[in-house]
């Protein structure tokens, strides 16, 4: 096998390649584009969450200064809907009837010269209701109610049994909110048809699904479409799907016979781009008095739209958290009148997790134990549904240096033992086993005459940092250094991607790369094999190692010769090769594919009169597999721990009780922390390569944020003697 | 944005009058709440005349006052000595609103006048809204509470004023001085606004066309300790959910005067009377501290997403009341 020896191209804590652009203003994100002739599109909305449109009229909007065109669902064409891909789903087409389905739906879109006008002129639309009664809550007797509905509720060993033989058992309803996933970038679309090709470009985190749905829903042939996003002002889920704005974007292009430009407001992005579904949560936990479960049953109602799809299984990872014999998980989907629910930064995990570690952590309160201890008293050395072991699992490993490094030692068991001065302090923890989410990509690299590497894919990189990695990874595979490798993301033409979610895309893309590389390699030992001009004459792939941009015999450098060389000798202008990869599975590896797994640990400031909380402190150990970038990953996880902060005490969509309106739908309402309340943070990794990744990585860009609100939960209940069971936690709840 | 007509004041005079002659014209100062709710669609002036360029700035001070011209802006008054010397929760209160960025622009005057931010008010897609749409109904009686008042309210109206500046400056007494068509007056600052009742969309005294031209602030007694405490969710960047200003004269451990104002419970900047005398003359102590709270809540009509506030506004009195007392003794 031929081996890299450059390998410092990986590991440290390099800078990332894209960051010159993006301080200089460079990085062209897609609410900095503009192109010849383009004009500019806004979106009219309803005001009632339910009923029939029975007049829109246009006419005043038509009239005002620089208005080109209006389109509303009384001169739509058809249009079909997008394809709808596994997890992800597609939402229903816009403008194909007078249906109101939800408050803020896009009923029209008006185009004009500059954005000033065309939000005026969308101002002016006058639209007539007919309301019908809005289905808002959960509980709502009137909603539809979808059992199972991906087919992944689970019942394992015998439940029932379980909990007949527990000394303890908790049976409580924890609640979580909606959220809103809120990137900084405005979700913008730009579009342009042009001879027959229609360009876009969009705050997408899948451009070739993009691709797929615009050919699919305006029926042109795919080689005609063609979606470009090199940057993107953040995702967190938001553009995983392709939204209602999309498509109406393309189709006022075409309408007005011009690119078209939309940007979205920020009330916009409340109602147009999905958002964390709220969930209501039954968990019942059962454990005998030597602490060990004996039986856990989780149950989850959540929101999903009228005429929408959308994967949000949140009880089902407590089917591989913990070791017990006993598992039962029920996911429900209820229909209401409500704006798209859609992923945001791990979905279903973000809020089952909450439930499931408040939870433990009542059990072991309950049990008298150690909280931490519990959790590793019941550790799930194997996978406990399928019985094999993992392909790598260091949460113990996570637990020790954790307790270790937060002090976990000087924890008083007793709640509210613990003070300083005015505040209540409290200690928790919580652990996260995220789920192994992936799915098949593929990529091209080559190798330039000038020996430099150009590394293709149709991927993104939404601000995490897929720029720099990929860029590491082709270094240390071909041995160059970095910055003799471009990594050209976001553009459909390139090989097809997958999304840039569910912690997913390091590792297709990474392993896509690698065997790209490793294919390359391979294609320039062919090459020298036979050639008695080279210094590898008659060297087998496996003789032969690459370092420094040369290709040598391994054990001896100085026999070799470098990758332009060889292009140079063989009148090649470069040399490509492709590469793919495809999701591992249990039964071909005889183990259960990991996603990584991790340890939270929060310290709690709890003023004892005024009961406000402040996080003071907060402690994540993350086996990640191999780390490629320790300073792209570490910001990771504290992007990660600062959504984890904002689930737990500040972000909640309003929506209110009469209208279906979201009553909070700025940044002046809808709170996020901000730097006051971001404490000091300390970011671990533990643990080693993955065994069922070719590169080794797993993935890191959800589990951050999972497990700090339960851990913040479990602190405020050590510090208070109060649980909460309720997101986000605020004042009103921590009163008498 | 609907189109608007924008003209440069040469002076106080015309700026008066331009207005004052155009029911559709509004002042423009530091704009910070104003192009907001242009931006939204909640006002839609068809003039703006630009003050901005007055010579309606700069702090004077004497032994009894500081007077603050009206485009003073929030860093500026912040930043002033003897603000910063005699006024601490004047300038706590201003350092704890908006944001750096916001302070920099924002005027005094403008503060004094910003806009409630209840969400029904700032969003035309929502119909019912008695400020916005007189007689319209009130969505947020109905709706999501949290964030509004418990003490002023009506029927009509729960709109919250969310000032910082208007709490330490309603205990002190402060005095607003306009100009207006026919001439000048001066408006104490606690008969400046008006309680909702049934005609919320009339949130004071000022006539269309009356430009603020300054403030008066008495100075306190010198003895005086001052405190605004402003509690909200997160650490920094938000309105109060609760917030007291309080200055106080305390000798030998007994309350000789006291200015008591709460923020973040009324529909206006709310004075506490009760709790002024509860405090006048007792023992600067817990018990006490706890009376004045009590009376300082008294009258509040809660609803449910607002009913924490009366407890968390009695505690949050009492804290600032301790840290008065304690910096005292």
């Amino acid at each position: 096998m031929t081996t890299a020896e450059t390998g410092r191209a990986v590991g440290p804590g390099l800078d990332r390649v894209d960051a010159p652009l993006k301080v200089t203003g460079a990085a062209l994100y897609p609410n900095d584009v503009s192109w010849p002739g383009m004009a500019h599109a806004a979106l009219v909305r309803s005001t009632v969450a339910a009923g029939r449109v029975l007049d829109i009229d246009v006419a005043p909007a038509r009239r005002a200064p620089g208005v080109l065109a209006a389109v509303t669902h009384l001169n739509a064409p058809r249009l079909a809907r997008g394809p709808r891909p596994p997890m992800i789903g597609a939402p229903p087409a816009p403008l194909q009837d007078d249906r109101v389905l939800h408050h803020g739906q896009h009923l029209g879109i008006v185009v004009a010269e500059s954005p000033e006008q065309a939000r005026h002129a969308a101002r002016l639309v006058r639209v007539e209701y007919e309301p019908a009664e809005a289905v808002l809550d959960l509980d709502d007797a009137r909603a539809e109610l979808l059992v199972d509905p991906w087919g992944l509720d689970t019942e394992h060993g015998d439940v029932d049994a379980g909990f007949a033989r527990s000394d303890v058992v908790v049976e409580e309803t924890y609640t979580t909110p909606d959220n809103t996933n809120n990137p900084l970038g405005l979700m913008t679309t730009v579009a342009s048809w042009q001879g027959g090709l229609l360009t876009v470009q969009d705050s997408t985190q899948w451009p070739s699904n993009v691709r797929t749905t615009l050919a699919a829903v305006f029926g042109v042939p795919e080689s005609r479409v063609r979606v470009l996003a090199p940057f993107v002002g953040g995702g967190f889920g938001a553009g995983l799907r392709v939204w209602s704005h999309v498509l109406l974007t393309v189709l006022a292009a075409r309408e007005a016979g011009r690119p078209v430009k939309l940007v979205l407001t920020r009330p916009e992005m409340f109602t147009s781009v999905g958002h964390r579904p709220r969930t209501v949560q039954r968990v019942r936990v059962g454990a005998t008095r030597d602490g060990t479960l004996v039986a856990v049953e989780h149950d989850s109602v959540a929101p999903v739209a009228m005429d929408d799809d959308n994967v949000e299984p949140v009880s089902h990872s407590s089917t591989f958290s913990y070791a017990c014999r006993g598992i039962r998980t029920r996911d429900r989907q209820a229909r209401l009148t409500v704006p798209s629910p859609g992923s945001m930064r791990a979905p279903a995990e973000a809020q089952g997790n909450f439930a499931l570690e408040t939870a433990i952590d009542e059990v072991a309160h309950a049990l008298g134990m150690d909280p931490l201890a519990f959790r590793l008293h019941n550790h799930a050395d194997d996978h406990p549904l399928l019985g094999l072991p993992w392909s790598s699992k260091a949460l113990k490993e996570c637990y020790r240096l954790g307790a270790e490094r937060f002090g976990w030692s000087r924890r008083t068991p007793e709640p509210g033992s613990l003070r300083d001065g005015r505040d209540l302090v409290g200690y928790g923890v919580a652990g996260v086993c995220y789920p192994f989410i992936q799915f098949p990509c593929q990529a091209r690299v080559s190798v330039l005459g000038d020996g430099s590497a150009h590394v293709r894919s149709a991927a993104t990189d939404i601000g995490t940092g897929t720029y720099t990695v990929m860029t590491q990874l082709a270094a240390e595979l071909l041995g160059l250094d970095v910055g003799r490798v471009r990594f050209d993301p976001g553009d459909s033409d390139l090989p097809y991607a997958p999304p840039a979610g569910g912690s997913g895309l390091t590792g297709a893309l990474g392993n896509a790369v690698h065997a790209a590389c490793r294919r390359l390699v391979r294609d320039f030992c062919d090459l020298v094999r036979d050639d008695a001009a080279s210094p590898l004459l008659g060297a087998a792939p496996e003789e032969v190692a690459v370092a420094g941009g040369r290709l040598h015999r391994v054990g001896d450098p100085g026999r070799g010769e470098s990758y332009a060389d060889i292009l140079a000798r063989h009148g090649l202008a470069e040399l490509g090769a492709d590469g793919r990869s495809a999701p591992p599975r249990a039964e071909d590896l005889g183990m259960a594919p990991a996603g990584a797994f991790g340890a939270k640990f929060v310290e709690v400031r709890v003023d004892a009169e005024l009961r406000l909380l402040r996080v003071a402190r907060v402690v994540s150990v993350v086996d990640g597999g191999r780390i490629l970038n320790e300073k792209t990953a570490t910001s990771q996880i504290v992007g990660g721990t600062v959504g984890g902060i904002g689930q737990a005490l500040f972000e909640d969509t309003v929506t209110d009780p009469v209208t279906g309106r979201i009553a909070n739908a700025t940044f002046g309402d809808y709170l996020v922390p901000v730097h006051a309340d971001v404490p000091d943070m300390e970011v671990l990794f533990v643990g080693g390569p993955d065994r069922a990744s070719a590169t080794g990585t797993k993935g890191i860009g959800e589990i951050g944020l999972v497990g700090v609100a339960a851990a913040v939960g479990n602190a405020v209940f050590h510090a208070t003697g109060r649980r909460v069971r309720s997101l986000p936690i605020t004042v009103e709840q921590l009163l008498p | 944005m609907r189109p608007f007509a924008y003209t440069r004041a040469a002076d106080p005079g015309q700026a008066v009058s331009l207005v004052g002659g155009d029911p559709r014209a509004a002042f423009l100062a530091g704009g910070t709440t104003q192009l907001d709710l242009m931006k939204d669609g909640v006002l839609g002036p068809e003039r703006l005349v630009d003050i901005t360029r007055l010579p309606l700035g700069g702090i004077v001070h004497d032994d009894a006052a500081v007077r603050v011209g009206a485009l003073t802006t929030m860093a500026e008054l912040a930043a002033d000595p003897v603000v910063r010397d005699r006024l601490p929760f004047v300038r706590q209160a201003l350092l704890l609103g908006a944001s750096v960025q916001l302070r920099g622009m924002a005027t005094v005057g403008g503060n004094l006048l910003q806009r409630t931010r209840c969400r029904y008010f700032r969003d035309p897609g929502v119909a019912a809204c008695n400020k916005r749409a007189p007689g319209s109904g009130c969505a947020a009686v109905p709706g999501v509470q949290r964030m509004h008042a418990v003490l002023g309210t009506s029927d009509h109206c729960i709109a919250l004023h969310a000032s910082d500046l208007a709490v330490p400056l309603t205990a002190l007494d402060a005095v607003v001085h306009t100009r207006h068509a026919d001439g000048t007056r001066s408006i104490p600052l606690t008969r400046f606004y008006l309680p909702p009742g049934d005609s919320p969309h009339v949130e004071n005294v000022l006539r269309h066309g009356e430009l603020i031209t300054a403030v008066e602030i008495p100075l306190p007694a010198w003895g005086t300790r001052s405190r605004y405490l402003k509690v909200r969710d997160r650490a920094s960047y938000e309105f109060a959910l609760v917030s007291a200003g309080v200055a106080l004269v305390v000798e030998d451990g007994v309350v000789r005067t006291a200015r008591v104002a709460l923020g973040g419970v009324g529909t206006v900047p709310w004075r506490a009377r009760g709790a002024e005398e509860a405090l006048r003359g007792a023992r600067a102590d817990a018990a006490s501290f706890r009376r004045a709270a009590e009376a300082a809540l008294a009258g509040a009509r809660p609803l449910p997403g607002t009913a924490f506030k009366i407890e968390l506004a009695r505690r949050t009195l009492v804290r600032t009341l301790e840290s008065v007392a304690e910096e005292s003794s």
